[in-house]
């Protein structure tokens, strides 16, 4: 064990702990308090808190030379759109667009979508009306077919597609079980005849035959 | 030039099947004059290629629109850098390129190789020309890029915005590339196999291509991650989009090869298994190319789609039905020449390296493919996003990172307890600390502190081997320091560029890991309006809306909103995101307006802003701002990743045998004769 490798552990966790985000540790405990009907470990994706409101509207809005040539007109953001609870139910929504994308990556990426933002719509609406966050997602089920979600939900048929790979694994650990198991079945059992009575197996290395030894190993390491 | 060129495809198909059969005879008689035939035959396949491409490249620069590809692709006021890009932009071109890129890296393989493994050779040849002609073939019957247009229009469509960033000039080549050459393998193992010559023979000449393949895709992959982050303006770099995973598959099969591959020259085991991993990652990388260009599963890679897609299914199943069965047929002529003589060796570590490469490739075509089988079983559509695949892989992506540790501190052979204290002792200490100092601080997400606490532990591991290793020459030949690690390196530089490759898979990791931090919000803001945003490191970032300007720039009318930053109360700069309207020469809009991001980086995290948009026509903008933690550690850590796999493969130079030399020469093991 040498000194130079007793000091790479704690430099690493220096480095570690100098540029792993600690999200729990500095988000106020307010910020990170259950208030939505998500479960926790589905919150902790986005804890942030809520940015300041803009100032006081103390400033002029001028008008666009071509506006027609800066995308689709937006509309102002709402404190809803933000909400963490609205974001998490659109990041298990697929935008039906086509794009492949989720409805809150999508409304927030694909500014020309006219879908996502239809569909962002209808959640908000669907909250407003009292569902809950699996209610919400069951409707667009509902409606959309399983495509709509961007998992298969995990029931039926669908349980394959979760469990296969970890079936693999195991299957593969057994496989590869076998397979080192048939190795050591052909491995010579009797031990060599010195061995047996008790002689040593090899003569003593000297300092030469040892510096070859290192030599060859460090050839067969490389 | 374009009738040439599309002469020059056509009779490269037919110099390509003349080529196969000439080769297929060869390989079955022995005769030399049939082998140097089918050799030749290739590079007669490269010229007319060139030829082909020089066309090609020649109607684009011209502004050739008479044909369709160029009109496609496009126009008259594309910057040159991004003209020379539409040559693989587009589905004819990209086959193409393909095929000339082929034809080069075949005809370098056969250049390098000549008076070697005569046996193997014939072959090599017939299965690089059948594969090539394949790709002739698809061009010449179903997706010509020389075809012409019934009419000539004054300006092409242009270049799709999104594909007009550096980083596509640099990705695709790179993932084709990496694609492309894994077919050199691919050719001396199916050599091997028909050949019968089943030695260490064929193993020796694909070393080199083998980490060739894998650098070009590692880097092709980490470039399509760095365009997706700067370009699509999602604020992420993985998507687990179909085609992503295509690119990602072949990768995780090489890599399990390169790590297995080193057991049967060290041992005489696994021959199969390599055999069937280097079939696999050949199959795998036209099944890219089948789910890029058919359409079968919905993709944010449409633009490429044609209905060539089912050429490759084809051929794939061809390819994969005659690699499997020629494999099957000398199965018993595969049998290992060693044993494993211990569960705790290197040899078991690698094994179950292997198991979770190989498991990882088949969850990650698994969840690609289960769309359609639903389809096929239930009649049910679903879609398989990032939820699945990262609830399936991060656990399966960090056991990986667990044998990335262990995998170096074990023995060759058998490793005995005390070997196994001496080396374990300081990466499990780096392992514990890291976690119990990250669960003391309350860190929110256990995979995340999972992934940094097995950082720490292959951190610890990689930086003992170089300690130890270093301190070994320093002791026994009394070198520097800096010297002893140059050397240490340029000696072994299998064994320490792959140490240099798990650090960059560490940082990777670090990267992955930060994004389980990441904050957005969106906000509207006038002019001298402000907002702020608290990064998971507690610092505040507060943006105050300059405004939003509009003007022309190139071939693009550009809205462009700018924002103040400052960070915890210091002034840090201005960011500006923009809007771009792509027009063609007559001031026409062409596709719909992309948006470019604005990224302030530094190595602990992304300010990543994105302007949605104008309010009905006013410089009251949309804006969408994201903190992205160490997203540098990616880039950064694919960089690294390159470089190690630069280190392995480089060839053995003059340096460490004058080196060798001199100190024979000093121990008085060679005499030096003056003259």
């Amino acid at each position: 064990m040498s000194r130079a490798s007793m000091r790479s552990a704690p430099l690493a966790l220096a480095a570690a702990l100098a540029l792993t985000p600690l999200a729990a540790a500095q988000t106020p405990p307010a910020s990170r308090a259950p208030s939505s009907r998500l479960p926790a470990a589905e919150m902790a994706v986005s804890p942030g808190p809520p940015p300041q409101a803009p100032r006081a509207d103390s400033s002029s809005r001028g008008r666009l030379f071509a506006p027609e040539m800066a995308g689709r007109s937006q509309a102002p953001v709402t404190a809803r759109d933000n909400d963490s609870l609205v974001k998490a139910i659109e990041g298990k929504l697929r935008c039906t667009c086509g794009c492949n994308l989720d409805v809150f990556t999508c409304r927030t990426t694909d500014f020309t979508c006219t879908t996502s933002p239809a569909m962002h719509r209808l959640v908000l609406a669907r909250l407003d009306s009292g569902m809950t966050a699996s209610q919400v997602l069951a409707a667009f089920e509902k409606q959309y077919g399983e495509v709509v979600l961007m998992a298969p939900p995990r029931r039926g048929f669908n349980l394959a597609a979760y469990f296969m790979p970890f079936v693999g694994l195991l299957a593969g650990f057994v496989i590869v079980g076998f397979v080192i198991r048939g190795w050591f079945r052909v491995r010579p059992k009797a031990p060599l005849e010195g061995a047996a009575a008790g002689e040593p197996a090899a003569p003593v290395a000297t300092d030469d035959d040892l510096k070859r030894l290192q030599q060859e190993l460090e050839k067969f390491e490389a | 030039m374009t009738d040439l060129g599309n002469i020059a495809l056509w009779i490269a198909l037919l110099i390509g099947v003349y080529g196969s059969v000439v080769g297929i005879m060869a390989g079955k008689t022995g005769r030399a004059e049939l082998a140097l035939s089918a050799e030749r035959s290739v590079f007669v396949v490269w010229g007319l290629l060139a030829i082909a491409s020089a066309a090609l490249m020649r109607a684009l620069l011209a502004h050739d629109f008479t044909i369709e590809y160029v009109a496609a692709y496009t126009s008259r006021n594309l910057p040159v850098f991004y003209t020379w890009s539409a040559f693989y932009a587009g589905q004819k071109g990209s086959l193409l390129f393909w095929a000339i890129v082929l034809a080069t890296l075949s005809s370098a393989a056969l250049l390098l190789n000549r008076g070697k493994y005569r046996e193997l050779m014939p072959y090599v040849s017939v299965v690089l020309l059948v594969t090539i002609t394949f790709f002739i073939a698809v061009m010449v019957f179903a997706s010509n890029p020389f075809e012409r247009l019934g009419f000539t229009p004054p300006d092409g469509r242009g270049l799709n915005p999104q594909l007009q960033n550096p980083g596509m000039v640099i990705h695709p080549p790179m993932l084709y590339l990496g694609y492309i050459s894994i077919a050199i393998p691919f050719s001396f193992a199916i050599a091997a196999l028909l050949s019968g010559k089943l030695d260490t023979g064929w193993l020796a000449a694909i070393r080199r291509w083998t980490i060739l393949s894998w650098l070009f895709l590692s880097v092709g992959i980490v470039l399509g991650m760095w365009w997706a982050y700067v370009e699509l303006g999602w604020g992420g770099y993985w998507a687990w989009d179909p085609v992503e995973n295509a690119s990602l598959m072949p990768w995780l099969t090489m890599t399990a090869f390169l790590h297995s591959v080193m057991i049967q020259e060290k041992r005489g085991m696994l021959k199969k298994w390599n055999l069937g991993l280097i079939i696999g990652s050949f199959l795998l990388s036209i099944f890219g190319t089948f789910i890029t260009r058919s359409g079968v599963i919905s993709s944010v890679h449409s633009f490429a789609q044609s209905n060539v897609g089912w050429f490759f299914l084809v051929f794939l199943v061809l390819a994969g039905l005659g690699s499997f069965t020629l494999l099957g047929y000398r199965w018993p002529q595969l049998a290992a020449e060693a044993n494993l003589e211990s569960m705790v060796s290197r040899e078991a570590a690698f094994l179950f390296n292997n198991l979770v490469f190989i498991v990882i490739t088949f969850s990650v075509f698994w969840g690609t493919l289960f769309p359609v089988l639903s389809e096929w079983v239930r009649g049910t559509k679903v879609t398989v996003g990032p939820p699945f695949f990262n609830l399936v892989n991060v656990p399966l992506g960090l056991l990986l990172l667990l044998l990335t540790g262990i995998g170096p501190l074990v023995a060759w052979r058998k490793a005995s307890t005390a070997n196994l204290r001496r080396q374990f002792v300081w990466p499990v200490a780096g392992l514990v600390v890291t976690a119990a100092a990250l669960a003391l601080v309350r860190m929110s997400d256990g995979w995340a502190l999972v992934a940094y606490a097995l950082a720490a532990f292959v951190t610890v591991t990689i930086a003992q081997e170089f300690v130890r290793g270093t301190s070994a020459r320093h002791r026994q030949y009394h070198e520097a320091w800096p010297l002893a690690v140059v050397r240490l390196v340029g000696r072994n530089r299998r064994r320490y560029g792959g140490y240099v490759v798990h650090l960059g898979m560490v940082m990777l990791f670090v990267g992955f890991a930060g994004l389980a931090f990441k904050r957005e919000t969106e906000v509207t803001l006038k002019p001298g309006q402000s907002a702020e945003i608290r990064s998971p490191y507690g610092h505040v970032y507060r943006v105050t809306h300059q405004g939003v300007s509009q003007y022309e720039q190139l071939n693009r009318f550009v809205t462009a909103a700018s924002l103040d930053v400052y960070k915890d109360g210091t002034y840090i700069g201005v960011m500006k995101s923009e809007k771009r309207q792509h027009m063609d020469s007559m001031g026409q809009p062409t596709f719909e307006p992309s948006t470019v991001v604005a990224i302030r980086s530094d190595l602990r995290e992304d300010l990543y802003v994105v302007f949605a948009g104008a309010v009905q026509g006013t410089e009251e903008a949309v804006y969408r701002l994201t903190v992205n933690p160490l997203v540098w550690w990616v880039w950064y850590g694919g960089l690294v990743l390159a470089i190690g796999g630069l280190i392995s493969m480089w060839p053995s130079g003059r340096g460490p045998k004058i080196v060798a030399r001199r100190r024979a020469l000093e121990a008085g093991y060679v005499a030096r004769v003056d003259a």
